[in-house]
Order: C-alpha cells, then structure tokens, then sequence
C-alpha cells in the first residue's frame, strides 16, 4: 500500500478507478456470501476448531482443570488401552447400542416412511406425530419419564401383567436388558430418517412403478426391484448419519441409567464426560475423545469405501 | 486483498455489534451488583435458599442474586469446568472433601481479613467451626452447619415387626433385624456397600480408609466385601436388581421412600429431604458398626460450606451475604436449619423453638453423636470421585455374584492404589 502512495497523479487516477471497482466489488454476490457467512465461521472457529486443537493437546498431558496442565506423552492412551477396564466397558456397551439401534431404528423408519407416503388426508397428521418423539427425544423429560415406564413397578410391567403376563422384571436393574430398554428408546426416534425417506420415496419416478404395472410385477418385486435400490442413497445418508449419532448418545445413559448396572449402559460420552469433569482428569478425557474420532471416522471411511458394491446413483 | 480488508472490516462491525449488545444488557442493571449463587442440594434446599435470597434482595436492593443449583455429582461436574473457564460463580457452596483441592488451586478467596475486620461476624460461632473450614490459619469455606453420618428407618415397620432400633446397631443385629422384618412384613433390608460403609469400617478399627488404599492394604476392603456379600445373599436383602433400578443416591428413588425397604443411609442433613420424598415419619439411627469394633467410627462433619471464589469481583459484599446468611434469624427462620444446625449458637437457639419436629429429631440426634464422635478423617485425597464410582460398580459386581469378595478385594484395591499413586 504505502509504495503505491509514492507514485505520480497518474497512478491516482488509476487507483480511483479501482477504488470504483472494489464498490462494485463490493456489491457482488460473494462478498454477500462471506458476510452472510462469516458469523458462522467465526462461531465455528471458536467453537470447534480452536477447542478441537485444544483438545488435542490436552489428550497427551495430565490435566486436573483446576492446575495447569502437564506433558506426559502417551500416557493417557496406555492407561486407557491396557489398565482401564471401564474404558473398554464403556467401549463395548456403546457399540453395543450402535450395532442394534442404528439398523432398527433405519427399518422402522422405512416401514413407517412406506406406510405414509401414500396420500391421504389424515398423512400430514401422521408424520407429524411419528416425527414427534425425535424432538422431545433426547431431552431430559422423556429420559426420566423411560425410567418409571421401565420400572419394576411401572407401566410396561402393569400392561404385561394387563395381558395375563406375570411379568416383575426390573428392567433397568439387569446387565441382560437395561441397554435395551435405551435401544428401544433410540429406535422409537425414527422421525428424522423417516422424513428423509419420505423425501426419498417422492423421487422416485412414478414411470417406474407404470412399467412395472404393465409387467404385472408383484408388490414384493416392486419394492425390492425397485424402490430398495433408487432408495439406496437415502439409505446410505440416513446410515451416516445414524451411525455418528449412535456414537455421540449420551443423555439417555446420563439420565435414565447413570451406566448402571455393572457399567452394562455406561455410554463411551458418558464414561469421557466422567473422567473429564467427575474426576478431573480432563487430559484423559480428550484422549478418550480423539480415540472416538479415530473410530467413528474409520468406520465412515469404510462405509463410504463401500459404496460402489451398494448405492445406486442414477447419474 | 482490499476484499479481505473489506470483509474483515464488516466482520469486525458485526462482531462489534453483538459484544456491544451483550455490555448494553449489563449495563440494563442500574449499576446494581450482581452475584452468583451456586450450591448443590434437593428440592427443599432450592426452595428455601431461593425464598431468603429474594427476601436479602428485598433488603438490599442494590444486589441482584442469581441463583443456580444441582445435585450432588452435577454440581462438581459443573463446578470445575466454572473454574477452569475463570467464571467460577462468586459464592459456591463446598464440601470437606473437595476443599483441599480447591484451596489449592487459589481458587478459593480467604475469608480470614472479612472475618476479622468484622464483615462476617463471628462472634457467636465456635472457633472450632471456624477451623473446620480454614487450612494453615486462613478461613477459605464458612460452615453452615454440622453434619453426620445415618442410618435412616421407618418406625412404622420396625414397630410392626415388633422390633426396636437402639441408638446403634451392629451388623449382626442389623442381619438379624433384617431378617425378622422380612418375616413379619415382607419388607427388605438396604446394606451400604459404598464408601461411607468403607470409612465406618474402617475407623472402627482405629484406621482410616484412605491411609489403607494408599498403602495397597486390604484388610479393611475384604472385610467390606465380605459384609456386602453376606447381607446380600440374605433372603431379607433387597436383590440387585431392584436396588440399581431404585438408585439409592438419589434422593426422590431410594427404595425406602417407596417403602421396598425398611431402612437406608445418608447423611443427617438429608434427612428432612428423605422423610419429605418418603411422605412418612421416619426415625433415625447411627451407622451400624462390626461387633469386634475398638473404637467408635461416628463422627461430626461440616454439612457444607460457602466459599467466595477468588475471581469474584465483589468479594466484599458477597461476605455481606455470608454474615446475614450466617447470623441473620430472619434468614434462618426461612432456612430452618436444612443444611444443618446453624453455626451461630444465638440463630441456633433463635430458631430452635420453631422448628418441625423432624428438625428437632437432627438436633437431637447430632446432640448424640456428638458426644460419641471420634475425630473425623483428614479432607479427602484428589481422586476420591473415580475411587467411590468404582466401588460402586465393585458393590454390583459382588451383589451379581461376578466376583467374590476375595476378588473384589483384590481388583477394588489396586484400582484405588493406582489411582491414588497417581495424583
């Protein structure tokens, strides 16, 4: 800049000219497009990219909160690998849930998605009570409000014993059923997968279906020969998204569980949040974040990887 | 590059507009100071702090209070990311076994030149109170009351059952009971397996728990899992089952309060809270203790404490707050001794003529212990929290039959030994 204030009056006239340029420049849809961005990047900085770096760092030192941390290499991950047996409790319970709720929750999604694509009048009342649970889903309220139907004394007991079945099992109380009574919280989340099978379903062309009619396909045949495979990716989509949600679970097991019993509902978020904030071991923590990263993306890579032997795109 | 000026200027106004939005609602205050007000308790706790704050406000309208609350595991959870974003509230209630760590951070302000130059009075309250909270000679945590460990029944069935609860038990009565009571009424027994039993345990041996863990013993612990075994293989016992559902760390689902058990254990000045979730008159007793016991484990302890925090702007008036807190029988009057018996014996003897009788039942049974009680155990070790999540999980895993109590010694002991070396 201050070279240029050197020049003779010609140079002026030129810059004027271009002082003319940056007005225009200025009206131009890109710069709209960085202004109307740039609160975003400057939330996402500071909200993700500067705490994730630090985070980072955190993972390989020894840090209470309250004093300032101390480098300790790769300690934290020997401990969490090799002498923590709550780590991989954590871990296996939290994969657990995602192998069972992730595929359940999908298939419901679908069937429901498949019962109300079909026009009628009552439809738009319909999505909008399945799509329902999805918002009061993970709040607190449903959480504790899971607690008393599952309990020994609650709801679904009563209504077992209502149909004649002796039933008194406290569910939350055993390794063998408290993570499903979490697992079957998550698939009655459908909503979101589902409407965005819905919009899935309505792209598909109707001339397909007309061939088929002609050729006098069965519904069985319609829905595996065709709708399955031009549902494929939004299937594919709603499997990513699943599956980084899966991992990301926390309140149910917060709230409704607190990992009890034996850590058999202890979720990988809550045993990090544990050790992070309960026992002020907040390097830890982070280290036990960026392991979670490690995984949820390899396993994104994979399923991204296999979309040549699966997803049908049409283009 | 004039573009990038010209973005980051827009950036820089748009920032600037919402920075001076934020100040602009500061400012909204009228210069009135505002305090924050955290402590950690249960629903009776919120709802009389909340009255005497509002009525402190009424008086001094020059202070805003806010006020916010959490149970016991939420409050340190949220307490410690406060402090490690320096925003820790300016008055926060703190517990024996956490001030150590606190103070030792500088995280606490030292309460010692208010006390002194009279700000917070104390000419009424016991200087051994006043120690309670002070580490070297400083003040850093103002008790709020005294504190000890119980056994809480219900009368009604032990009366039923025909059996009476002397002042203590030991754990072959408690059995014994236990067993009666099942008998006669079909109601089940609740037996500690959590830290509190570890600390009775071993004080009644003239040890201390934490000494014991430190040095990789394991007398004390395979004492404690052997007890925790023998009560729960008893047909009188709550299953296991039932006592993860019901969760009795949580005061509103302990399973006396529905009554699938006859008794449970808690501190006293959770007493008032169990009594009102249970809906019932409950009594209490002291811990139970082993019957070849040398020494007598019960033991006082402040209920809790208020704490300035040394980022707080306004540390003077938050120890105004303090003093009214403490020697105000207005407030008290609204407070009725819930975290405790008030410190100041002029507030204590104000209020005691009004309180309900299951506050007089602490009164009394404070009294009691008080004129037992050995000292209690040095503050906590930092770690404390991972060591007590553990022995719960260790209790389950004893209680399911996944370990025996040989086992659970070993693996609880050199968990907690590892843990400890570690800090």
């Amino acid at each position: 800049m201050s070279d240029k204030k050197k020049k003779g009056p010609q140079r002026t006239v030129i810059l004027r000219k271009r002082e003319m340029t940056l007005a225009q420049k200025m009206n131009t849809q890109a710069v709209a497009g960085y202004v109307f961005v740039a609160l975003f990047i400057i939330g996402f900085l500071s909200f993700m990219i500067i705490p994730m770096a630090m985070s980072f760092g955190f993972a390989f030192t020894r840090y209470n909160i309250l004093s300032a941390p101390r480098f300790i290499g790769l300690e934290n991950f020997k401990e969490m690998f090799t002498n923590d047996p709550v780590f991989w409790q954590s871990f296996k319970a939290t994969m657990y849930y995602v192998v069972f709720s992730v595929p359940m929750r999908l298939i419901m999604a679908l069937v429901i998605a498949l019962l109300l694509v079909r026009k009628s009048k009552a439809s738009g009342v319909y999505r909008a009570l399945f799509y329902l649970p999805s918002i009061v889903g993970s709040s607190v309220a449903v959480a504790i409000l899971w607690r008393r139907m599952f309990a020994s004394d609650g709801v679904i007991n009563s209504m077992l014993q209502a149909v004649g079945i002796n039933c008194e099992i406290a569910w939350l109380g055993r390794t063998d059923t408290a993570i499903w009574t979490l697992i079957i919280l998550a698939v009655w989340q459908f909503g979101s997968s589902m409407l965005i099978f819905l919009a899935g379903l309505k792209q598909i062309p109707v001339s397909l279906y007309e061939v088929a009619d002609v050729e006098g396909a069965n519904p069985f045949t319609r829905f595996f020969k065709i709708t399955l495979p031009m549902l494929t990716p939004t299937i594919f989509f709603n499997l990513i998204n699943q599956l980084i949600n899966g991992f990301m679970a926390f309140t149910q097991s917060y709230i409704i569980t607190q990992g009890r019993p034996r850590n058999s509902t202890l979720f990988y978020t809550v045993y990090m949040y544990q050790n992070s904030f309960t026992y002020n071991k907040m390097g830890y923590g982070c280290a036990m974040a960026w392991f979670m990263i490690v995984i949820v993306g390899a396993l994104t890579l994979i399923l991204f990887k296999s979309q040549n032997k699966w997803v049908y795109y049409e283009s | 590059m004039k573009k990038f000026i010209a973005i980051i200027l827009i950036v820089a106004i748009a920032v600037g507009t919402v920075f001076a939005g934020g100040s602009k609602e500061e400012a909204a205050d009228d210069g009135k100071i505002t305090l924050n007000l955290y402590w950690w308790g249960n629903q009776i706790r919120n709802d009389v702090t909340q009255k005497a704050v509002e009525l402190y406000m009424e008086q001094n309208p020059n202070i805003v209070i806010r006020t916010e609350f959490a149970d016991w595991s939420g409050y340190w959870d949220r307490l410690s990311a406060t402090a490690a974003g320096g925003n820790m509230p300016d008055i926060v209630q703190m517990d024996y076994s956490y001030l150590n760590q606190y103070q030792q951070n500088g995280l606490l302000a030292d309460l010692t030149p208010f006390i002194e130059d009279g700000t917070i009075d104390v000419t009424n309250v016991p200087e051994s109170i006043i120690a309670s909270g002070s580490v070297d000679g400083r003040c850093y945590a103002l008790s709020l009351g005294s504190n000890a460990p119980v056994m809480v029944y219900d009368p009604a069935i032990t009366e039923a059952a025909g059996v009476t609860i002397p002042d203590q038990l030991t754990f072959d009565q408690l059995y014994e009971i236990g067993e009666t009571i099942y008998e006669k009424t079909g109601v089940r027994t609740y037996f500690d397996g959590g830290i509190n039993m570890m600390q009775i345990l071993a004080r009644s041996y003239g040890s201390h728990i934490f000494d014991e863990l430190a040095a990789g013993d394991e007398t004390t612990m395979l004492k404690h899992w052997t007890n925790v075994k023998r009560f729960n293989d008893s047909e009188a016992s709550i299953s296991p089952d039932l006592l993860s559902e019901k969760n009795p760390d949580i005061v509103e689902t302990k399973p006396i309060v529905d009554g699938t058990t006859w008794n449970d254990f808690s501190y006293s000045n959770q007493f008032i809270a169990i009594v009102n979730a249970a809906g019932r008159p409950l009594a209490m007793s002291m811990y139970p203790m082993p019957d070849d016991a040398v020494e007598q484990p019960m033991f006082l302890k402040p209920s809790q404490f208020f704490s300035i925090a040394e980022t707080s702007a306004h540390k003077e008036e938050a120890a105004k707050f303090l003093d009214w807190f403490t020697n105000s029988v207005e407030c008290n009057e609204i407070l009725m001794a819930e975290r405790g018996i008030p410190i100041s014996t002029a507030v204590a003897e104000a209020i005691m003529p009004l309180v309900d009788e299951n506050t007089q039942a602490i009164f009394e049974y404070i009294d009691a212990v008080g004129a037992i009680a050995t000292p209690i155990d040095a503050p906590d070790p930092a770690g404390k929290g991972e060591i007590e999540a553990i022995g719960k999980t260790t209790a389950e895993d004893v209680r399911y039959n996944t370990y025996t109590p040989e086992e659970a010694t070993a693996d609880y002991v050199s968990r907690a030994h590892s843990i400890l070396q570690s800090q």
